[in-house]
């Protein structure tokens, strides 16, 4: 599928970039020094986290660009998104998955300013032999360009956004208040211009949500079904509990969009800037809708243990350290009750040694 | 997960809940804000044995009336522990009782023995002692430095038993054994809204047959904020209850309980629908004063939960249904609100969880459900938490019926009602004047739902009687029908409608019927006005005495510093004028006499224990006569016909 004029006109790239700005100040008037400080009380919810961040979800993305033939142009789009660090909307949606938000927020710390060396090492890596297929129809086309990944562009965006982030940060040090509207207004302000995109896109496109091939919407779909799936699994794997599951299930699929539109905006140029955008509007769409039944099954598998979880940790809070919640013989699930995250006390982790 | 116990009586109950639960915290008390005190199951139904056998050695009879005086704290259920174990009835009031009370209970109900929260009130009872002749010793919750001969500390008597019970005394549990269930556990005297305390004689098998039919889902992960007088039937259901689940009951004050709401995230509470009035209008002072776009975006959330809810509440029948709806109708409009419902719903799903979320945890963020009684929840107020996302269960019951009748559950939250009738429980709605029964009754269509009438209800929870009170209690209960004295109807989705008192009927000078109540409650939601109660019965008109919020006077401009300077002030009387004018007018569905025409500003607000029950209900008769001059005023020149 070819795009004969431009995605997104040259109003829509401002929105786009003004809506990029609002998100990651949003995203920066989330977070606080203390944050950062909470990544070192995780370690290793973190390097799971890590793990399934940087090193599953490229990989699935590569996995379906092949498994599902995507032309060059969209697999790249694909893995770019792959590589992406978490974004704020993860933290909202493990507040109500009944997920650790404390281990989210730190997740999307961490994976914020790794990404700074991570991606493009893992672009580089990935995306070799579909550079190597554009080049080829540049030079098929005669217009003798050679394609690659431009690396030093992608790290100057990266650096880019996360200015915003900064100036959110510095307004939530001098006031939590205006730091909290903030927030909610990027989020409102997210969900309109992502609606005003789509609206326009079909508009000015007739046709384009049909023309696009299904492999193209699978990928779209499937790249944070994936995630979930798998952070889910391999934390689980790990033995963390079941609270860091679901955020590091949730964390893994839902990526920081936003940064996708900014790289692909500043770093790639037509013909392949539209297509790239196009997927990375598609699975913006698509993950707030994933996320969306994701969150109210976790929701609802989550509430016992979460409220376990909950009563253990007040018990702790309001009785002391020390004090140990016995639950009658048969009250909790096998699962939970070997799990020492369930809100087993120091004291208790001792006894049952 | 749930797993209540249901026993025979409080003292097997009090036993099967130490077994099953154990070391899990029963009760907790506020040492310091983050510092709490838990007592375990296990525990507690040792030093309630303890205290016990203490108590049979003070010469505690089986059935005997112990007196319980105090408010909420851990002493209180330890003593209940005490009196139930050694199979004996307590008699439960609250610290704000009054001498004349004191004196007419302990000796209406004979009590030797009581238990007496503070220093301060055992000294009222100890210079009350001439007045008192059955009356032999006071067990203070207290720890004080009395040396009455006949005033003892809690400790005291729980370290009697303790040493007995080391030596092998074993009489509580035969005490035990012995309790029937029809035998007393509590005589609670009601100072009601009218006339002299009635003792409410309430057996073991009213309120176990209250722990089978509560239709709340609890469990051992839940946590219950208690802070309504734990004598009054309704708290202390909650508080029989949560010991039946495995609950941990934590012990607030009005004055540290936004702190423990914050800090305990009670999953459950039994509430009175004052604390949602000012919880309401704190959400909304908030609201005003944030800036705009934040005001913006609290006002989008609350439309769209409006018609996401509304649309929900229709398609599973959940709405207010006074009146037959055709069925043909109904079908028409389905598919109408399921549109409205899909369009609606992914927008209300992010403001939900961005917007309303904030607010649902400043009102104590595990919430999972409240129960709201002790009087009617303004609609408004009812409707703007459900709105919101805070379920609130409305029920309704009176001490009589121990108190559960009905209560609004989850699934059936009809607003505007009291939800379905509990299990094992009949309900007739009787015509006022021929006594007919117009509910159940197949020779009204659909078996008369929607006819409005008198309560009547029939069921294990009923009270055994009034005590020493036979012709009373025939009047009250008749072949096993307790007649509740409130007006109320069937809904046609199977829901109790409450509709005012019979006994607060107000009757015009001209005939005219109209429920105070209402008006009072549509009022009362007006900021500008605290408390307000209306008069007029044989009246030409209707009347309001009004008690106005000062600061809210103060804000808009009144100069005036305390109550009395602002009912005398004319700038405040107009502006309440202008107030009343705009809230209780015809358009806002008030017939023409249920219009206020006079009104008279308080110069001071009502208290608890004086002018409102601890329920926060008004005591009509007492505010009538402590501002009969005030009601005279509004009516100077009745005899020629009004103003």
């Amino acid at each position: 599928m070819e795009f004969t004029t431009q995605l997104l006109y040259p109003i829509d790239q401002i929105l786009l970039a003004v809506m990029i700005f609002s998100i990651m100040f949003g995203m920066g008037a989330s977070l606080t020094i203390d944050d950062f400080k909470t990544v070192m009380r995780y370690p290793r919810g973190i390097l799971i986290g890590f793990l399934s961040q940087f090193g599953l979800m490229p990989f699935f993305a590569y996995g379906l660009a092949i498994f599902l033939n995507l032309p060059p142009a969209y697999a790249i789009a694909i893995i770019l998104i792959g590589c992406l660090p978490g974004g704020t909307t993860s933290n909202m949606f493990a507040y109500f998955a009944r997920g650790s938000v404390a281990l989210s927020i730190a997740m999307t710390t961490a994976s914020t300013v790794m990404a700074l060396l991570m991606m493009p090492i893992l672009l580089e890596f990935y995306t070799a032999e579909f550079t190597s297929a554009i080049s080829a129809e540049l030079q098929t086309a005669g217009t003798g360009t050679e394609f690659v990944i431009p690396t030093g562009n992608i790290i100057s965006s990266l650096i880019l956004v996360l200015v915003p982030v900064a100036l959110g940060m510095f307004l939530r040090a001098k006031s939590q208040a205006w730091a909290k509207t903030a927030e909610d207004t990027a989020g409102f302000m997210g969900i309109i211009v992502i609606l005003y995109l789509i609206g326009t896109a079909f508009a000015r496109h007739s046709g384009l949500m049909l023309q696009t091939p299904i492999n193209i919407y699978i990928a779209a779909i499937c790249v944070g079904l994936l995630g979930f799936l798998f952070g889910f699994w391999m934390s689980r794997l790990f033995k963390l509990s079941p609270i860091f599951q679901r955020a590091i299930s949730l964390e893994t699929g839902i990526q920081n969009g936003p940064i996708a539109f900014a790289i692909i905006l500043l770093s790639f140029a037509e013909p392949i800037q539209s297509q790239m955008l196009w997927l990375a509007i598609l699975y913006s769409t698509f993950i707030v809708i994933t996320s969306s039944f994701i969150t109210l099954y976790y929701r609802r598998v989550g509430k016992f243990d979460y409220e376990i979880y909950k009563n253990t940790t007040i018990h702790n809070k309001l009785f002391g350290d020390e004090y140990v919640s016995n639950y009658p013989d048969g009250f909790l699930p096998k699962r939970i009750e070997h799990d020492p995250s369930q809100g087993f006390t120091p004291s208790q982790i001792r006894e049952k040694k | 997960m749930e797993n209540r116990i249901v026993a025979e009586n409080m003292a097997q109950l009090f036993q099967r809940a130490a077994e099953q639960y154990g070391d899990l915290p029963a009760f907790a008390t506020r040492k310091k804000e983050l510092e709490w005190e838990p007592v375990s199951f296990r525990k507690l139904y040792e030093k309630g044995l303890n205290l016990a056998t203490g108590l049979i050695k003070l010469g505690v009879k089986a059935k005997e009336h112990v007196g319980l005086f105090g408010d909420n704290r851990f002493e209180w259920i330890l003593s209940d522990y005490g009196i139930q174990l050694c199979g004996a009835v307590n008699v439960p009031r609250g610290r704000d009782i009054t001498d004349a009370e004191l004196v007419y209970i302990i000796n209406h109900a004979e009590i030797k023995i009581a238990f007496v929260e503070t220093a301060q009130l055992a000294n009222s009872i100890i210079n009350l002692k001439k007045e008192l002749p059955t009356l032999k010793k006071i067990i203070l919750h207290e720890k004080s430095d009395s040396n009455a001969k006949y005033v003892l500390n809690i400790a005291e008597v729980e370290e009697i038993g303790m040493k007995l019970r080391e030596k092998g005394d074993r009489q509580a549990e035969s005490r035990m054994e012995a309790i029937n269930p029809e035998d007393l556990f509590t005589l609670i005297y009601t100072s009601g809204t009218t006339g002299k305390p009635k003792g409410v004689m309430l057996s073991h098998g009213n309120i176990m047959s209250q722990m089978k039919v509560i239709p709340i889902k609890l469990n051992c992960t839940d946590r219950v904020l208690s802070i309504l007088p734990v004598w009054h039937s309704f708290e202390r259901v909650f508080e029989v209850y949560t010991i039946s689940c495995g609950v941990c009951t934590y012990y607030t004050s009005i004055r540290t309980l936004a702190d423990d709401l914050k800090n305990v995230e009670p999953t459950f509470m039994g509430s009175a629908p004052r604390l949602w009035e000012s919880l309401h209008q704190r959400i909304l002072k908030r609201v005003k004063e944030a800036h705009p776009m934040r005001r913006l975006l609290f006002h989008t959330a609350y439309f769209l939960s409006k018609q996401y809810k509304s649309s929900l509440y229709f398609m599973f029948d959940r709405k207010l249904k006074t009146e037959k709806e055709s069925s043909l109708l109904r079908i028409v409009q389905l598919p109408f609100h399921a549109l409205r419902w899909l369009l609606v719903t992914p927008f209300y799903g992010f403001f939900n969880v961005a917007v309303l979320e904030p607010i649902r945890l400043s009102a104590g963020g595990s919430l999972k459900a409240t129960v709201s009684g002790g009087g009617a929840l303004p609609k408004e107020i009812d409707r703007f938490f459900n709105y919101i996302g805070i379920p609130v269960l409305e029920g309704y019951g009176m001490t009589e019926t121990s108190p559960v009748i009905a209560v609004r559950t989850e699934d059936q939250l009809v607003i505007g009602t009291v939800g379905p009738i509990v299990e094992e429980t009949e309900v007739r709605i009787v015509d006022l004047e021929t006594g007919d029964t117009l509910y159940p009754d197949r020779s009204h269509p659909e078996n008369g739902r929607g006819i409005r009438g008198e309560i009547h209800v029939k069921g294990p929870q009923v009270m055994q009687g009034y005590y020493k009170e036979k012709e009373l209690t025939a009047n009250t209960i008749r072949n096993g029908w307790l007649r509740t004295g409130d007006l109320g109807m069937i809904t046609f989705n199977n829901c109790l409608k409450i509709l005012g008192r019979s006994k607060s009927t107000i009757v015009l000078l001209s005939g005219e019927n109209l429920e105070p109540e209402p008006i009072e409650m549509r009022l009362t939601q007006s900021p500008l006005v605290e408390h307000c109660m209306v008069v007029g019965q044989d009246k030409k008109f209707i009347g309001a005495l009004i008690v106005p919020d000062l600061g809210e006077l103060r804000a808009k401009g009144i100069q005036a510093q305390t109550l009395a300077e602002a009912s005398e002030n004319e700038e405040a009387k107009k502006l309440m004028r202008a107030e009343i004018k705009k809230v209780i007018s015809t358009s806002n569905g008030f017939k023409r006499h249920e219009l206020i025409q006079e009104f008279q500003l308080l110069p001071e607000t009502f208290k608890i224990g004086v002018e409102l029950t601890s329920l926060f209900k008004m005591k009509r008769h007492i505010i009538q006569d402590k501002y009969a001059d005030k009601i005279e005023s509004m009516y100077p020149n009745e005899s020629s016909g009004g103003k």
